[in-house]
């Protein structure tokens, strides 16, 4: 395993292949809960947290149970896949939801009413599923986890920054609210495709 | 009446994407070509029908506590079925829409009409609910694309409408195509929305 | 007690239900999913070597790894004989893979190359570039340029080559050419030896 390689993986899901802007992954709490900087902050913390770790889980559970090759079964189950990566998904949020509101109360009240949102955040899902689809090891699966979610992220705090100063602007009353929300996001779509250049 | 109404409501009044801004993902991610919208569409539109029916059926049976999980598994049941139908029957399409198909499961679209339709009536009106939404969410990607490929490729369901001297707008088929074709037609539904009031 | 058992045992229920389910209908969808790739393999083959017949491709195992398991196809250490109709040898094929501008999937290219050991003609059978951009490299526009190079010298016309690059897709086309000229100088010694072999 080459440190470059894992580099290239960081760099490729923070700013090349960005999970909202290039992959179209996430974009209802992209759009949903981006009209306020700190809310927006929130939820990032909470989406990284949970990609990381759903990353980590997902890629077990693919590696010692539904592989044919690797799984303890001998027999290829990845029919299953599907349906087993939404239900860890949606125990894992659980879970981290009771950890969380146990043992850190400040921390669940800023991440609190975000988490369970999260198990229908698409990324999730995403973000496990194509770390089986480009074969990772567990070291890469962890690493593209934990930056899909700062790359996630970054373009929510950069647009919740936008809409805050976008509220004061004068905008046709048909297109406020969501509609400029998604012709912002489409500048924003355009500026990230210059980061493509950074491969190779 | 009542039944009629549950059926249009969810292709103008309540269109999920233009109106409610539901299953968003797949309506940027796969409107490069109209082919790829319809088959997104019909998909979906399977697996909501699908959903909506057995959960009308078993929503007496299941606690309140746990109805989430269990429509997330009944949901990604039928996806699981039409990932594997499509694989089988029509490859090329499976290929075009990719990783979308298992992402279906956590389309917002068909969750939310599990919950807030399936849940509480009866097996007649949430086929209906699940028809109607199925159809205005096709019909949305269908209109979305169709901007999309035309600008972007100069074709219409891979047929060459303008003339071949047209330089495609490469732009339209990339991402932020995507982004100001939805912005621009939610614009559009707004104003005739605030017309016809 | 009663409180987690009725919910544990539904949920239970129904994931043996579906389950079942998915694993029948898995069972039956699979020989049809096997057979179409096989069919779709077999398709390009003939594309990129017209003068063979369909059925005649026999696998030449280098290495000795795949014997006695036709279904077993690692990308990289295989190449086909073309047979014509009386039988005589007239080409062979190959599959290469590049990592292309997608960073789940690479760009897999089928090749025929004729006796002289140059290309015949060349599909792209996986891809995942950008529509309108990369994708492109699917049309013959593009493949047709490499029907009658010799494939251990080819280069794209950016790197001092002959291989005219896709606009606004220099890397699609790269790993295209590349991944053709690094499978084709790894296997060709063992050609070479085929050749021998059916010039006896």
């Amino acid at each position: 395993m080459q440190i470059s390689n894992l580099f290239f993986i960081i760099i490729s899901a923070i700013f090349i292949n960005n999970f909202v802007l290039v992959r179209f992954l996430g974009l209802c709490p992209y759009i949903g809960v981006s009209k306020k900087l700190d809310s927006a902050l929130g939820m990032g913390m909470a989406v990284i947290f949970v990609m990381t770790m759903a990353s980590v889980f997902t890629w077990l559970i693919n590696h010692f149970f539904l592989s044919p090759v690797t799984g303890i079964f001998n027999y290829d189950l990845t029919f299953l896949r599907t349906i087993t990566f939404i239900l860890s998904i949606a125990v894992l949020v659980q879970f981290v939801e009771m950890v969380i509101r146990k043992s850190a109360p400040e921390l669940y009240k800023a991440l609190g009413i975000y988490l369970p949102l999260i198990t229908t955040n698409c990324a999730v899902l995403g973000v496990s599923i194509l770390n089986i689809t480009e074969n990772y090891n567990f070291i890469e699966a962890l690493l593209n986890g934990m930056a899909s979610g700062v790359g996630f992220t970054l373009v929510l705090l950069l647009m919740a920054g936008m809409r805050e100063r976008l509220d004061r602007a004068k905008v046709p009353k048909a297109f406020k609210g969501m509609p400029i929300a998604f012709i912002l996001a489409g500048t924003m779509a355009l500026a990230f495709l210059g980061f493509s250049g950074l491969k190779f | 009446m009542k039944a009629i109404g549950e059926f249009t409501k969810g292709i103008i009044k309540e269109n999920p994407v233009f109106i409610m801004a539901l299953g968003l993902c797949p309506a940027l991610a796969v409107s490069t070509s109209v082919e790829n919208a319809i088959g997104m569409g019909a998909a979906a539109t399977f697996v909501l029908l699908g959903s909506n029916l057995i959960i009308s059926l078993i929503k007496n049976f299941i606690p309140a506590k746990i109805r989430i999980p269990c429509f997330i598994l009944v949901i990604a049941s039928f996806v699981t079925i039409v990932d594997m139908t499509m694989h089988a029957y029509l490859p090329p399409l499976h290929k075009s829409l990719g990783i979308f198909i298992p992402l279906i499961v956590v389309n917002c679209l068909i969750l939310s009409r599990a919950e807030a339709f399936a849940s509480k009536n009866g097996v007649g009106l949430s086929i209906l609910d699940a028809l109607g939404m199925g159809i205005g969410f096709t019909l949305a990607l269908v209109i979305i694309a169709t901007f999309r490929e035309i600008l972007g490729s100069g074709t219409f369901l891979n047929m060459q409408i303008l003339p071949q001297s047209y330089k495609p707008m490469i732009v339209a088929i990339l991402p932020p195509g995507a982004f100001f074709t939805i912005g621009l037609l939610m614009g559009l539904f707004n104003q005739l929305k605030k017309k016809n009031n | 007690m009663k409180n987690i058992l009725k919910p544990t045992g539904i949920l239970l229920i129904i994931c043996v239900i579906s389950s079942t389910i998915l694993s029948v209908l898995y069972s039956r969808t699979k020989p049809i999913i096997e057979a179409n790739n096989k069919a779709a393999i077999e398709a390009a083959r003939k594309a990129v070597l017209p003068d063979a017949v369909k059925e005649s491709f026999t696998a030449v195992d280098v290495n000795n790894i795949a014997s006695g398991q036709p279904d077993f196809e690692p990308d990289s250490i295989l190449f086909y004989k073309g047979y014509n109709q009386a039988g005589e040898l007239v080409g062979f094929t190959y599959k290469s893979a590049g990592q292309g501008y997608s960073s789940s999937t690479k760009v897999v290219t089928m090749v025929g190359i004729n006796l002289d050991l140059k290309i015949d003609k060349i599909k792209i059978i996986k891809q995942q570039e950008t529509p309108g951009l990369g994708a492109n490299c699917t049309s013959t526009d593009f493949t047709q340029h490499f029907s009658h190079k010799d494939p251990s010298t080819i280069k794209v016309d950016k790197d001092g080559g002959e291989i005219k690059s896709i606009t606004g897709a220099t890397i699609t086309t790269r790993a295209v050419t590349n991944s053709i000229r690094d499978e084709f100088l790894t296997i060709k010694k063992d050609m070479m030896k085929q050749l021998d072999k059916g010039a006896e």
